[in-house]
């Protein structure tokens, strides 16, 4: 591919003809034809009210039309277009062909094949905003697609995108990618266009311990801020006990405080649970209940549902819709009334944030950034669980705990001092002797799926 | 005690991003004492046969397969081993063929590959390499060591 540069910003120049100019986008953006995400985040932050918003995205036009309209009748605050595989890794060629032979067999909406035309009839569609929710470690493209499509939020970063989606680009290469579209953000809000930019924290998405999400987070955020951007969603993955969540989600709030510039503006997002889901449905409702009372106590702007097919595959607009139900009733004043243990809650945020500063603080007293973080992965001092990527060693294993929090069973590297060592073992109590680790390990992998078969 | 570590090469089949069981896989070995390759996911059938001639001393090649597109990633097993090379037993594990049926035909299909252990049970890698390395062959073998199919 050959390579133009569209508003400063690297992109193939077969899919920068077919992009509007630059004055048209930002008066396109300007003009409110699209509804605010940024607003939609702030009236939640305001209320104290999260805003419920699911993962929606099919292949074919019309049907991603009707797919809008009919989960916009459940009441989410926003909504998503969702992007296939092929265009994720910018097979833009292979996502056409699909389209054109068997939409239906598209696991996303190929935004860059339909063109930014049809991107603006989707965020005209409806009366909610609309965020571009992928999985590309280079988005250049797409995202030069979504912001002339009108879309004011865009998901991802160089490490979220990066780990979990692709065996093998190196993280500084997904990096400077991300700097590219974080830097644009920023030329952005010097003219006045605030793009919501959401960082993933899910990661691999499989018990992922609290303090490397909220370290991933903090680093893209830094690097994002360092570039301009102005307005941050930072997402955490629900682990399942509730005070441990609470305490992460508040958790980003005040990392952000210490870490990055005033003025940026920072929304707490919650992912309700992502790993292995609980296939009974009522099992699942109560677990996507759960996760919006998590969101709620935890201070969070948004929170993204899960549905009752999860453990199925993708799942049908009437599931999904559902689901976008249960989530907002969690975050209802029906449930004002719940209160937990605030003494556990502070104890929790303490530790995470001695766990953090411990993972961020020797990679940002390094002077380049994304050189620092992909040292730091290639040495096991940053690190994630079972990573699709071979630029992260996944030599940390998590555990469950037995209230269910999730622990390191191993640190691998992770430069953790004595006392947040021993803080952990306490927490995590001894391992029995005979056990065995892939046993245990896939114990609390499935730890929702075997309340499936809770007695009654 | 002196042995040397026992070497396996282990990888996920080139269309399948499945990392947990790829990673739990490779946990439960390195317990058992093994000397891990890693290949990872996505990886190509000719990444285990340089693995493999990186690794002489390897004593088995396990690749993993959980979205029934084995078959089509293992297509060229006998290509490359006409040229000599994955000279070493080949174990597939994992959901093996589409839908919840399993038939004997896919499995046959797998084996006339050139496939010479199917599991469907990783819990039995250890148990099978040692099987295995007993009969004492740093060739292929076709032993009926576990008739898990």
């Amino acid at each position: 591919m050959s390579e133009v540069e569209w508003a400063g910003m690297r992109v193939d120049a077969a899919t920068a003809e077919t992009l509007p100019s630059w004055a048209d986008t930002v008066a396109y953006l300007r003009s409110g034809r699209a509804p605010s995400a940024v607003a939609a985040l702030r009236a939640a932050r305001d209320t104290g009210r999260p805003i419920v918003q699911p993962r929606c995205g099919v292949g074919d036009h019309g049907d991603m039309l009707r797919l809008l309209h009919r989960l916009r009748e459940a009441g989410p605050g926003m909504l998503t277009v969702t992007i296939d595989s092929y265009t994720r890794l910018r097979q833009f060629d292979r996502a056409a062909r699909a389209l054109r032979e068997a939409p239906a067999d598209l696991n996303g909406y190929p935004l860059v094949a339909h063109g930014w035309r049809r991107g603006r009839e989707l965020i005209e569609a409806v009366d909610v905003p609309v965020e571009i929710r992928h999985g590309s470690p280079d988005p250049r493209e797409l995202f030069a697609v979504s912001l002339a499509a009108g879309a004011g939020s865009f998901e991802g970063g160089g490490i979220g995108y990066n780990l979990p989606y692709c065996k093998d680009v190196p993280l500084r290469t997904s990096m400077e990618c991300w700097r590219e579209v974080d830097a644009l953000c920023g030329r952005l809000a010097a003219a006045g266009v605030t793009v919501d930019r959401e960082l993933f924290g899910t990661l691999t998405a499989v018990l992922m311990p609290p303090s490397i999400s909220l370290a991933v987070t903090l680093l893209e955020a830094r690097a994002a801020a360092a570039e301009g951007v102005r307005c941050l969603s930072i997402a955490y993955p629900q682990g399942g006990e509730i005070h441990q969540d609470v305490a992460a989600l508040r958790c980003i709030r005040l990392l952000a405080g210490r870490y990055l510039p005033a003025g940026v503006e920072v929304h707490p997002v919650l992912h309700e649970f992502m790993g292995v889901f609980p296939r009974r449905r009522d099992t699942a409702d109560a677990l996507i209940l759960y996760g919006g009372v998590t969101a709620l106590l935890g201070g969070a702007s948004k929170v993204i549902n899960k549905t009752r097919q999860e453990g199925y595959g993708i799942p049908d607009a009437d599931a999904n819709a559902d689901g976008i139900r249960t989530a907002l009733l969690g975050t209802s004043d029906l449930l004002d009334v719940v209160r937990i243990d605030e003494d556990r809650v502070g104890e929790e945020t303490h530790w995470l944030l001695r766990e953090v500063t411990e993972l961020v603080e020797p990679v940002l007293a390094e002077p380049d950034l994304p050189a620092a973080v992909a040292g730091a992965f290639a040495g096991g001092r940053l690190d994630v669980p079972f990573s699709a990527s071979v630029h992260a060693r996944s030599w940390v294993v998590p555990a469950r705990d037995a209230r269910g929090a999730i622990r390191y069973r191993r640190t691998g590297r992770l430069p953790f001092s004595t006392g947040t060592l021993h803080r952990n073992a306490t927490e995590l109590g001894p391992e029995r002797p005979t056990a065995d680790l892939v046993e245990s390990v896939t114990a609390d992998i499935n730890y929702f799926l075997r309340r499936d078969h809770a007695p009654a | 005690m002196g042995t040397r570590q026992r070497t396996v090469i282990l990888g996920v089949a080139h269309s399948d991003a499945h990392a947990v069981a790829n990673h739990l896989i490779a946990m439960q070995l390195r317990e058992h004492g093994f000397d891990v390759v890693n290949l990872g996911v996505c990886t190509p059938l000719t990444d285990f046969a340089d693995a493999l001639d990186a690794h002489p001393d390897a004593e088995a090649v396990i690749v993993g397969s959980l979205n029934g597109h084995a078959y089509a990633d293992l297509a060229d097993l006998p290509r490359l081993r006409d040229a000599g090379r994955l000279a070493r037993p080949l174990i597939l594990g994992g959901n093996l063929t589409v839908g919840s049926h399993k038939t004997d035909e896919g499995y046959r299909r797998l084996r006339a590959l050139g496939v010479d252990h199917l599991l469907d049970d990783p819990h039995e890698l250890p148990l099978l390499l040692d099987l295995i390395h007993a009969a004492g062959t740093r060739g292929r073998t076709r032993e009926a060591v576990s008739a898990h199919v």
